[in-house]
């Protein structure tokens, strides 16, 4: 009698110990934690992006933009600089120096 | 051709006495002037036409002639042709039929030795022209950098 009743209650003990295991596995987490932690995700994935500036192209997608049309890109860049520097030469200032191009082949 | 940025500040007839010492060369479209690395024997004013002058780079494993300036009517080409070692430092082809008229660098340095004010201010044009391509080149090479600046982050 003894040792069934030792048995229920170490049976007992041990189910106990599980559904206290499972709850703390399946709680769930307060939402501004949650909230926290889905805007720092956010905001990583954000800045990644920004200091890529775009996002690198496989070495097939690129090799899709006929030769051609990045030979004129090309050409049409060293145009667009070529026009940017003048204009700084003619007044220069930082501002001139480093005004923003509408360069395809950078853009 | 009196009014060439070589020739500036010289007299029309002084002016038309060196444009005497060259010899006028036509080039049908997409011919070459000069090559790359080429001997540079004479300088050359842009009478009509463009001239491309471009450098290579390698574009997909290939070799392609990419444009670094193009020189209008008046322009001068060349001045490898005054500067030692007196080899083109880029090539120079006519997109479309241009004329051009080659100054030999010997004719010249004879020319100027027997008429230093001549010399002195087509030295003069030239040195402007030079620095005006270093100072065109400088700031672009500047904007190229603050641009790999910007894309690492930095």
């Amino acid at each position: 009698m003894e040792m069934l009743l030792m048995g229920v209650a170490l049976s007992m003990f041990g189910l106990a110990v599980s559904c206290l295991a499972f709850g703390a596995a399946t709680r769930e987490e307060p939402a501004t934690e949650l909230a926290t932690e889905k805007e720092a995700v956010k905001a990583a994935v954000a800045n990644a992006r920004f200091f890529a500036a775009a996002p690198a192209l496989p070495v097939a997608a690129r090799n899709r933009v006929p030769i051609e049309a990045l030979l004129l890109q090309i050409e049409n860049h060293v145009r667009l600089e070529q026009a940017a520097a003048t204009c700084f030469l003619e007044s220069p200032s930082a501002t001139l120096l480093h005004s923003r191009t509408i360069s395809t082949l950078v853009n | 051709m009196v009014d060439a940025d070589l020739l500036k500040g010289l007299p029309p007839a002084e002016a038309e006495r060196v444009l005497a010492l060259g010899k006028r060369i036509l080039l049908t479209a997409g011919a070459e002037l000069f090559h790359l690395g080429d001997a540079a024997d004479s300088l050359y004013l842009v009478a009509r036409g463009r001239i491309r002058l471009t450098l290579p780079m390698q574009v997909r494993n290939r070799e392609e002639d990419i444009l670094v300036e193009e020189l209008s009517s008046g322009q001068t080409a060349g001045w490898s042709a005054l500067i030692p070692p007196h080899r083109f430092t880029l090539t120079a082809m006519a997109p479309l039929e241009t004329e051009t008229i080659a100054l030999p660098r010997e004719a010249l340095n004879a020319y100027f030795a027997a008429h230093p004010d001549t010399g002195y201010a087509v030295s003069l044009n030239v040195a402007s022209v030079i620095g005006q391509r270093l100072q065109l080149f400088q700031a672009m090479w500047l904007r190229e950098i603050q641009r790999m600046v910007e894309l690492r982050g930095a």
